[in-house]
Order: structure tokens, then C-alpha cells, then sequence
């Protein structure tokens, strides 16, 4: 009955014929495990095309949607991660699949009579991936997509006649938008793939009318395609699978922040295959003939040489010079390529431009995930908003000339000086360093070590020419002299007390942790230090001795008092809080602050106060709470004492 | 279907036969040199041509379509050599022939306008969709950039008519030591469909000099768009991608980039405050053209 059927089938279509040819595909010398490289190709191929469908299936191509719509199918859908992990890793492993596939080829002479046509073809199947691996890398929207693919699209403009016509057409206009997502998408799921599908057709019809290039038919007996070979294909085509569901599992693809076209995205680099090129670039003898040079003019005359490789192999010599050329070029892209990872990784910028770029990746993830999800605006504005990534940022560019953050510039990088033989050493802060700002380590060293925790102002050049001395010598300020009263202030009996006082300023300041949590207070410490702040209800020598009687305030929550109130005295009511440090930082110089002694500009015009808000609230920890892990502490020395 | 077209139309030219349709058969079928081809196109054009085609038409084995095939180029050859018969029966004056001839001839014009129709209607048909999606693809050469940055804005963005846009920083605020600082750039910005009101579209690198000038550039490398970085311990700019460097007074440091930083345009006589002219220039050229 089926066998019937199947004639039939066969009487009307001729499959029987076309299958069997399909098959029984001759394979003089036996099946052999280097055959298999061209079937892991057309595999990866198909594994793309069905993922890639099904990621289409959730992808929305604008610019604020398009990283959106990613981190949805990457963290919120069943199997999100898995899917994308196996397109995005399969991309990659196609590129070293087609390289070692092209290397075989050359070297075993398969480019010769009759094959120089399938040669040719398989270089266009080759330009054809590289132009899926460009569109690809740049649909996620995020930061290293969209810097890294600006520099592949300007090197496209530098093309000479039509480069800057023809970056205007693929990126939809003269600047990256909402179009050159279309058209990247448009390419990268349409044209590009129909283009590969036509191309991988012809390039297997005439491999097959040539058959295979066997160097030594005598191996083994003669045998045919199925099953021996299908076997050996399909075993190989099987640890590329596992090799990619495993990196797509336990590695995952990457997602860094939301394409930002106004943020410095230091850590850009193009995927790792392309690194050679990248470092290429590098030289200065390179930029000697200018950037089309590097980038355009050797690239394709490498290419042209291998496009060349069929004429030049019809003499004996010239199949030599073939082979040691492709020997030579894969040395020195390999050693390109380990050096680029070399110098990046011995590059501290890098490195910490790298170590930002993973922070803000794991924290757009926490505010994505959020109740109030994506605003339509885009994720963008999440960042843009968040005090918690922004705080970092403006401290680095506003505060880090005199101030530290745990010993860095608040984006985890150290401040360096220059010296005068041209090198570097790390520049000695000259103000506070405001990592614990507002914590109880703070508050307690401000009150029991006054002279240590400012210690860093001796490094600057106001305190060693003048009046330094009035703000931290025992002897010359009042506060440094009742901080540094060892005997009784640091007496155990005053232990509780001081654990007390330091437990109402943190309650006073009303700060978070930097993790974002809400700190819970024991109200009967909080109203003991209190009392022992306003009415200095404490034991031994300092008793009767209170905070109140210098900072008339403290105790209340913030409250301007102006310049002609000012009693010489800093005002510390809401010492540390949000309110508090908006009127410090706008002029520390007020009456209220640290009138004639201040030595900090003024950040009321410096700043916008956009950019003050962001930076206050994240001093006070006010952020959506956060397990991002927080820089390398750098200080040298701890300034507080836990 | 396209592609037998141009085979099919050099046929009269080149071979002045009568029975045209079944050469170009031929043609096919030595053209294509595959069996399944071969059978599928001999019924439809040479049906009441000879029978070795009709005895292709049958079968289906490759072998016996491979000897069908040589035995209609033969054929072909037999009537291309024809052509002299034709002559002698020309001198004949035999009118059965001639109106025969005639016949033959009306036939291969028909057949030539009928090639000719067939050729141009796919022409048009294909040429249409295709010609109207590449003109629509070029749309960003044709239109031109659309970019709206000189625009006078709705929203709070202080903006001037030659596009100077006033930053939130004030002159005697920049350190006065020559010590750059950057400063964002906030306008509207409109993305084909979307405008986006008052948000960062860039920002620039401020100086001021001892004289109280200001000069600005733009954060973003000539070389290949990165964003320049300045360099507090050496007192110099550099981009972390390629290691482009430049002096504080913007000069090229180092052979990679291709020219200066890209300088802006700064307001003149707005006392304290700074008004800047935000623009984007190609990358990876000597020269400084606007985007």
C-alpha cells in the first residue's frame, strides 16, 4: 500500500531519483571526518534560520522598542535566553566554521579546475554572513551594538565614490534612528538570508557536479554519502550543538544598557572575530595612508588575492603561494587578535569602562524589571533617571577633583596626577572621601575622630599655605578639640552613648543603604542619642557637653537658616540629608554652612539641578534598591575606623 | 519564464528556419541539458513538430532524454543548413511552396511580435514592483537629511535661530586653569516619526582660556565617532577606542586621527552664559564636513 503510494509520489514528482542522488553521492576513500566542516556550515545555517524565525516572532525593530523588546525575550519569555543564546552563539561559531572551512579548501587545492566557480561562490556566501553578522550585532539596540556598529558604518561612508551614500541608504539618514533599525532588520531577516538560501543552492549544486576533492582515494574503500558520511556530519553537527546550547545555557548572550547616542560608551569594541581589523587600525603606520587604507583598501585587497587563488593555482607554485599566504594571514589574524585581547586586557580604562558597561547592563535589568516596567520612552530613560547610575557618573565629572569614593572617582577608576617626567602616579585626594558619607561609619568618625576623617584637606594647597590649622588642630578648633577627647569621649562608658549619637545622626540624615534598603532604626537608641546630642546627657568629663551647644539646630529636620543667622557654627539639622545637601552643595560657603572657612565651590550653576537631584539622592542611597555589586573599594588606607 | 526570452528572441535572427518554435526547443533542451526540462517543454512548444521530440516528450530516463535531445539538435543543424534548399525553391516558382513559404514566414513574425509582446509585458511586470521599492529605499539620498536641529522648538530648550543652543554652565564657572570640562547638550530631537523633546542629544568639551574665551568641541572623535576622553594626569584628550590624542587646543596629537577635534561654534557676546552651536561632522576624513 505505502509502497504504492510512494510510487505514485515518485511517477508524478521523480523524488526517488532526486533522493537517491541526494544520497548515494559518491565518496571515494571512505568517509572521513574532514569532510564534515561544509555540512556543520549548512547545519549552523539551519539552526539560524529557525531561530532566528522565532525570534523575529517577539522582536520589534525601532529605536525604543528594539533593546526593549530583546531584554523582554532575553529575561521575561519561556525559553527566551535559550533561543536568542543559540542564534547569538551560532553566529559566532559560523564565522570559525567558514574560516576553517575556507582554510581546508585552499590548502587541499579544492579551489582548482573545474571548482573555481563553487570557490567564488562560497567567498560571496562568505561576504553574505559577514553582512548577517554586521545587521545582527547592531539589532539589540544596546550600547556595544550600537557604538561598535557606528564605527563598521563609518568606515562603509569612507568607501570611496558611493561609501557616503551608501552608509546614508543602510543607516535610513544621515544619523542612527528609528530607520536604521528598519533597514538593519530588513537586511539582516530578508534580503541577506534569500541572498545565502540562493547562493548556499548553487554553491552545493556545483559541488555536487564536481564532486569531492579527495587527496588520497586509496584511504579507504569507496563509499557513499549516506550513511557513512551522514553520520559522521551528523556527529560533528551534533558537538556544535551542544558546544552552542552549552555556551547559550550557562554563558548567555550578552545584553548591555539601552543604545544611548549622549553617553560615552568607553568599553566599545566590534565582536571579537573582527578584532584583528580593530587593532590593525591601531597602528600609527596604518593611519599614515589615512582610514580607508586600514580599513577598506587591505581588507579587500587580502580579499582579492584569495578571490584570485583558483587562477593562481593552475601553476604548481602558485597553489604554494596560496597556501603560505593563507598560513601567513591566519598567523597574523591570530596574533592580532591576541593582542587586542592582550593590550585591552592590561588596559585599566578598559577594563573599567567594561566593568560600567556590566554594572548598567545588571542595573537596567532591575529597573526594567520593576513594577512600573518600560515607559514608552524607552528604556533609556530608566538610566537617564536613575540616581543609582547617574550618581557615579556626575561625581566622576564634578566631584572627583578634590573628593573620593572609596578611594575611586566614583566610576571605580583611580584618579591619577601627572608627573614631571610625562608618567603617572595616583593623585592624593584633598577633601573627604564620601563612600561612607551619611553611613554610621561616617557618623562616627566625624564624631569621635574629627581630625582623622578630614585628614585628606592637609593634601591640599589652601590648608598648607593658611588657615588649615583653625579647622583640624585640636588647638585651634573647637570641634577638632572635643572629638579628640580620648579619655572620656572614647571611654567605654561612653561606648553606648556614642553608639547612640551615631544611630540618631544616620536616623537624622534619613539615608538608605547604597544598596538602595531602607535602614530600620530602634527608636529608644535613636531618642537616647538624641538627648544626648541636645542636652549632652553624657558620662565622665564631657558630660553636659552637647552637640546642640555650638549647632543650634541639630535635632530638627533641615531648616534654612540665612546668612545673617549664621552663627560661625555649621547648620546640622538633617545633617547628611537630601535637603541639607541640596543647600551645602549649592553654596558651602553660606553662613548656615562653612561661611568664611569653606573652601568648596559653589555647585548651584555648576551643575544643573536635574544633575543635582540625580547626585543628591544618590548620596542618601534614594534609588530603587539594587544588588549590583559596588566597585573595588581603593582606598589605601580605610579613613574611618569600624 | 524570463529566462528563455532572449534565446527565444534571437531565434529568427540567427536562424531564419521556419519552424522556430521547435529550435528553441532545442535550444532549451541543449541548454538545459536536464531531463525533467526536456520533457516539459517539448509538448508545449514543438506539439506538431517531429516525432524524435515527441519521443523525448515519453520518456523519462535521463539517457534516452540525452539521446532525444541530440537528435533534435541534429534536426536544428538539418534546417539551419535548409536555408540553401530554401533559396532553390525560391528559383522554382512552384506556388504550393511559395505560398507555403509565405505561410512559414507569417508564422515567424507572429512568433517574432509574440516574443517581442511576451518580453516587454514581463519587463514591465517585473521591472515595476522593483523599480518603485528601490526608489523608495533610496528615500533618505532623496529627501535628504531631514534633521530638524535648527529648528525653533516648542519645548523649554532655549534655542536661537542659527541653531546656538545655551548650555547650563556659565563662563566664570569653567576652571579658570584651562582645564576642559564637558558639558551635555539637551534639544529636541526628531526621529523619522518621533520628536523627542528636551532630551541629550551629545555633548562638548568647554575650555576657557586665561583671556575668558571659550572654546567648545565635540565629544566625539573625528577618527571613527567614538567619544573623546580627557586625560587629567596628562593634561590631553584621547578617544579609548583607537587611541586617537589631542592637545587641549584640539590639535591632533598622534598620526590616527585624521584631523583636529571638531570645533563648535561659540556665541559671541552672551556674558555669562555660553551658547554653543551643536553639530556632527564625518568621521575618518581630513576635512570637516557637516552631517
Amino acid at each position: 500500500m505505502i509502497r504504492s503510494l510512494l510510487a505514485w509520489l515518485d511517477d508524478r514528482t521523480g523524488y526517488a531519483g532526486f533522493l537517491h542522488e541526494a544520497l548515494y553521492e559518491r565518496v571515494p576513500g571512505g568517509a572521513r571526518w574532514r569532510y564534515v566542516w561544509g555540512s556543520t556550515l549548512v547545519f549552523t545555517f539551519s539552526v539560524q534560520m529557525i531561530t532566528g524565525f522565532f525570534l523575529w516572532s517577539a522582536y520589534s525593530p525601532s529605536a525604543n522598542t528594539a533593546w526593549e523588546s530583546v531584554y523582554y525575550i532575553e529575561n521575561e519569555m519561556t525559553f527566551g535566553s535559550v533561543v536568542r543564546g543559540l542564534h547569538h552563539f551560532t553566529a559566532q561559531l559560523m564565522i570559525v566554521l567558514m574560516a576553517v572551512h575556507l582554510v581546508q579548501v585552499i590548502i587541499d587545492g579544492a579551489y582548482k579546475a573545474p571548482r573555481e566557480v563553487n570557490f567564488w561562490l562560497g567567498l560571496v556566501l562568505m561576504q553574505i554572513v559577514l553582512g548577517l553578522s554586521l545587521t545582527g550585532y547592531l539589532l539589540p539596540w544596546d550600547q556595544k551594538g550600537y557604538y561598535a556598529t557606528q564605527v563598521s558604518t563609518k568606515i562603509m561612508g569612507n568607501a570611496p565614490l558611493v561609501g557616503q551614500q551608501v552608509q546614508e541608504l543602510i543607516q535610513g539618514g544621515p544619523k542612527y534612528g528609528h530607520h536604521t533599525l528598519t533597514r538593519f532588520f530588513a537586511l539582516h531577516a530578508g534580503l541577506l538570508p534569500i541572498s545565502l538560501i540562493a547562493f548556499l543552492g548553487l554553491h552545493l549544486y556545483v559541488f555536487r557536479r564536481h564532486g569531492l576533492t579527495v587527496k588520497d582515494p586509496d584511504h579507504a574503500p569507496e563509499t557513499t554519502f549516506w550513511p557513512d558520511q551522514v553520520l559522521k556530519d551528523g556527529v560533528a553537527c551534533l558537538a556544535v550543538l551542544l558546544l552552542v546550547l552549552g555556551l547559550a545555557i550557562w554563558k548567555g548572550a550578552e545584553l548591555s544598557a539601552p543604545a544611548n547616542p549622549s553617553e560615552n560608551y568607553a568599553a566599545a569594541r566590534p565582536e571579537w572575530y573582527f578584532l584583528f581589523l580593530f587593532r590593525f587600525l591601531k597602528f600609527e603606520f596604518v593611519e599614515h595612508f589615512g582610514l580607508a587604507f586600514g580599513s577598506i583598501y587591505v581588507p579587500g585587497a587580502l580579499m582579492g588575492v584569495v578571490a584570485a587563488m583558483p587562477l593562481l593555482g593552475r601553476w604548481a607554485i602558485g597553489h604554494k603561494f596560496n597556501v603560505a599566504f593563507t598560513w601567513t594571514l591566519t598567523i597574523c589574524i591570530g596574533g592580532l587578535t591576541l593582542m587586542a585581547f592582550y593590550e585591552d586586557g592590561r588596559d585599566e580604562n578598559h577594563q573599567a569602562a567594561i566593568l560600567e558597561a556590566h554594572r548598567d547592563a545588571e542595573r537596567i535589568k532591575e529597573l526594567a524589571s520593576g513594577p512600573n516596567r518600560i515607559p514608552v520612552s524607552g528604556a533609556v530613560t530608566l538610566l537617564r533617571e536613575d540616581p543609582f547610575t547617574q550618581g557615579p557618573r556626575l561625581f566622576a565629572k564634578h566631584c572627583k577633583g578634590c573628593h573620593r569614593y572609596d578611594g575611586h572617582d566614583g566610576r571605580g577608576r583611580l584618579v591619577y596626577a601627572g608627573t614631571a617626567d610625562g608618567g603617572q602616579v595616583p593623585a592624593a585626594p584633598t577633601a573627604a572621601d564620601l563612600g561612607q558619607f551619611g553611613s554610621s561609619a561616617w557618623m562616627n568618625s566625624v564624631v569621635v575622630d574629627y581630625s582623622n576623617h578630614f585628614a585628606a584637606l592637609k593634601n591640599s594647597g589652601w590648608f598648607k599655605n593658611a588657615s588649615g590649622e583653625d579647622v583640624l588642630n585640636p588647638d585651634e578648633s573647637e570641634m577638632a578639640d572635643w572629638s579628640g577627647d580620648a579619655e572620656s569621649l572614647r571611654s567605654e562608658e561612653n561606648t553606648q552613648n556614642v553608639a547612640a549619637l551615631v544611630a540618631f545622626l544616620v536616623a537624622q540624615s534619613g539615608h538608605n543603604t547604597r544598596d538602595g534598603k531602607a535602614i530600620t532604626h530602634d527608636t529608644a537608641v535613636v531618642d537616647r542619642g538624641r538627648k544626648l546630642a541636645v542636652e549632652g546627657d553624657w558620662a565622665g568629663a564631657i558630660n553636659g557637653t552637647s552637640c546642640a551647644d555650638c549647632h543650634a539646630t541639630v535635632g530638627e529636620s533641615f531648616s534654612e537658616i540665612g546668612a545673617d543667622d549664621a552663627d560661625g557654627y555649621p547648620n546640622l539639622s538633617g545633617y547628611g540629608s537630601a535637603a541639607w545637601l541640596k543647600s551645602f552643595l549649592s553654596n558651602p560657603g553660606a553662613g548656615q554652612h562653612y561661611g568664611e572657612k569653606n573652601q568648596m565651590p559653589a555647585y548651584a550653576k555648576r551643575m544643573t539641578p536635574v544633575e543635582m537631584h540625580l547626585l543628591v539622592r544618590w548620596l542618601t542611597g534614594d534609588y530603587v534598591e539594587t544588588k549590583v555589586k559596588p566597585y573595588e573599594d581603593r582606598r589605601e588606607q580605610p579613613v574611618t575606623k569600624e | 519564464m524570463s529566462d528563455e526570452i532572449p534565446q527565444a528572441e534571437e531565434t529568427p535572427e540567427s536562424d531564419p528556419s521556419e519552424e522556430t518554435a521547435e529550435s528553441a526547443a532545442a535550444d532549451e533542451v541543449g541548454a538545459g541539458g536536464d531531463s525533467a526540462k526536456a520533457s516539459e517543454t517539448s509538448p508545449d512548444l514543438g506539439s506538431n513538430e517531429s516525432q524524435e521530440t515527441e519521443a523525448a516528450e515519453g520518456d523519462e530516463s535521463l539517457d534516452e532524454a540525452e539521446q532525444a535531445v541530440s537528435v533534435v539538435d541534429g534536426e536544428t543543424d538539418e534546417e539551419a543548413a535548409g536555408g540553401d534548399d530554401e533559396e532553390e525553391v525560391e528559383g522554382d516558382d512552384n506556388e504550393e511552396e511559395r505560398e507555403e513559404q509565405n505561410e512559414e514566414e507569417d508564422l515567424a513574425r507572429r512568433a517574432f511580435v509574440t516574443q517581442v509582446l511576451a518580453g516587454s509585458i514581463g519587463a514591465v511586470v517585473g521591472l515595476v514592483p522593483v523599480l518603485s521599492g528601490l526608489i523608495f529605499f533610496l528615500d533618505p539620498l532623496i529627501r535628504g537629511g531631514q534633521s530638524s536641529s535648527d529648528a525653533a522648538t516648542g519645548s523649554s530648550v532655549q534655542k536661537d535661530a542659527e541653531g546656538f543652543i545655551k548650555l547650563p554652565v556659565t563662563r566664570s564657572l569653567l576652571p579658570s586653569d584651562g582645564t576642559p570640562q564637558q558639558v551635555t547638550v539637551e534639544d529636541d530631537l526628531v526621529d523619522a516619526w518621533n520628536k523627542f523633546p528636551k532630551v541629550p542629544i551629545g555633548s562638548v568639551w568647554l575650555l576657557r582660556s586665561e583671556s575668558n574665551a571659550v572654546t567648545a568641541y565635540s565629544t566625539i572623535c573625528p577618527h571613527l565617532g567614538c567619544a573623546v576622553e580627557y586625560r587629567g594626569a596628562r593634561r590631553d584628550f584621547y578617544c579609548p577606542c583607537h587611541l586617537s590624542a589631542f592637545k587641549l587646543d584640539g590639535s591632533k596629537d598622534n598620526p590616527i586621527p585624521p584631523r583636529d577635534m571638531d570645533s563648535l561654534a561659540v556665541k559671541r557676546d552672551t556674558g555669562e552664559e555660553i551658547w554653543v552651536q551643536y553639530r556632527s561632522f564625518r568621521g575618518g576624513i581630513s576635512e570637516k564636513v557637516e552631517i
